[in-house]
């Protein structure tokens, strides 16, 4: 009986550590690091990440040579769209050559600014959550400047559209 | 008892829809890269890709340290064609590639470091950033054993 208890309990403690490292893409972390960023826009113009602040931010790690990424851009163009007026801000950073970026970000009309994220960028999208640093990534900081929320891989539009719209 | 086992069926209840989340692999386990001496002119460059995850054709390199030793790569062999929205017609490769490199000078005894660079994605929606993979090579009288190098990433800008 108590060896069964036992085991239980070490299952339970098991899954809640599972279920706490998994949701840590689920944080209030301080994004301050990431909105002390300076970054180079596609034109070599260096842009601090810091005059977006106060305002609810999509932050989202891309590349022309990542299809997931180029797949979900077209519905963060239509949300930044309809919710910029409300304070949405989205921001790409490409990790990729300024010239193909551009090129990208014109033929699909991106509405936001894109800039160039080098290795310091990708590494700071690393202590973010991005453990295995790849793409897509995107992080969603609230208007006080705290990481509401990670995550890797493309985002559903419903679940883009509902973390936003609770924060704006 | 039935308290215990209950909890387990429980606990696995909540770990299992959790643990089911994206869990991808780093790239370089994504993407292992072996090499090793077939003779004292070709080396067997390998690649092992894990299920689900694949790389693209012309996003593969192969060149040599030190570079007097004369790498010739041969034409790869050809991939899976997808039609990419951006760029078009792409190949890609799935499970494993092998290329057999040509070394020109190479001597026996002497040491190579064998870099790979390649890039590739996962079907569940995410792709990795190019990496560069070495591994060092000797080349003796006899075939050698397969050796792996120390991952090493290298980034656009």
């Amino acid at each position: 009986m108590k060896r069964w208890i036992a085991v239980g309990l070490v299952a339970i403690l098991a899954a809640a550590a599972g279920a706490y490292y998994w949701s840590s893409s689920q944080t209030t972390r301080d994004a301050s690091t990431l909105l002390g960023l300076s970054l180079p826009d596609t034109s070599g113009h260096q842009e601090a990440m810091s005059q977006w602040k106060g305002k609810v931010l999509v932050v989202n790690f891309w590349a022309t040579w990542c299809a997931p990424c180029r797949e979900e851009m077209p519905e963060f163009v239509k949300a930044q769209s309809e919710l910029g007026s409300r304070g949405l801000q989205f921001i790409g950073i490409a990790v990729d050559e300024p010239d193909k970026a551009e090129h990208f970000a014109r033929e699909l009309g991106v509405n936001y600014p894109v800039l160039i994220g080098g290795y310091g960028a990708i590494e700071l999208s690393r202590t973010l959550g991005n453990r295995v640093v790849a793409l897509p990534f995107t992080i969603i900081v609230d208007r006080q400047g705290r990481v509401a929320q990670t995550h890797l891989g493309p985002l559903k539009p419903s679940e883009l559209r509902a973390i936003v719209t609770s924060l704006l | 008892m039935w308290f215990g086992v209950s909890c387990a069926v429980v606990a696995l209840a909540i770990a299992v829809p959790v643990l089911g989340q994206i869990d991808p692999l780093p790239p370089e386990r994504a993407f292992r890269f072996t090499a090793r001496a077939l003779n004292p002119q070709t080396i067997e460059a390998k690649f092992t890709i894990a299920e689900g995850y694949y790389l693209y054709r012309d996003k593969i390199h192969f060149s040599v340290e030190p570079v007097t030793a004369g790498l010739t790569v041969p034409p790869l062999p050809e991939g899976k064609v997808k039609e990419d929205q951006f760029f078009g017609r792409v190949e890609t490769y799935r499970d494993s590639l092998i290329v057999n490199l040509n070394l020109e000078n190479a001597a026996v005894g002497q040491k190579f470091v064998i870099i790979a660079e390649s890039q590739g994605c996962a079907d569940l929606g995410i792709c990795y950033p190019p990496q560069a993979q070495r591994v060092t090579v000797a080349l003796p009288a006899a075939s050698a054993a397969p050796s792996r190098g120390a991952p090493n990433k290298s980034w656009l800008n």
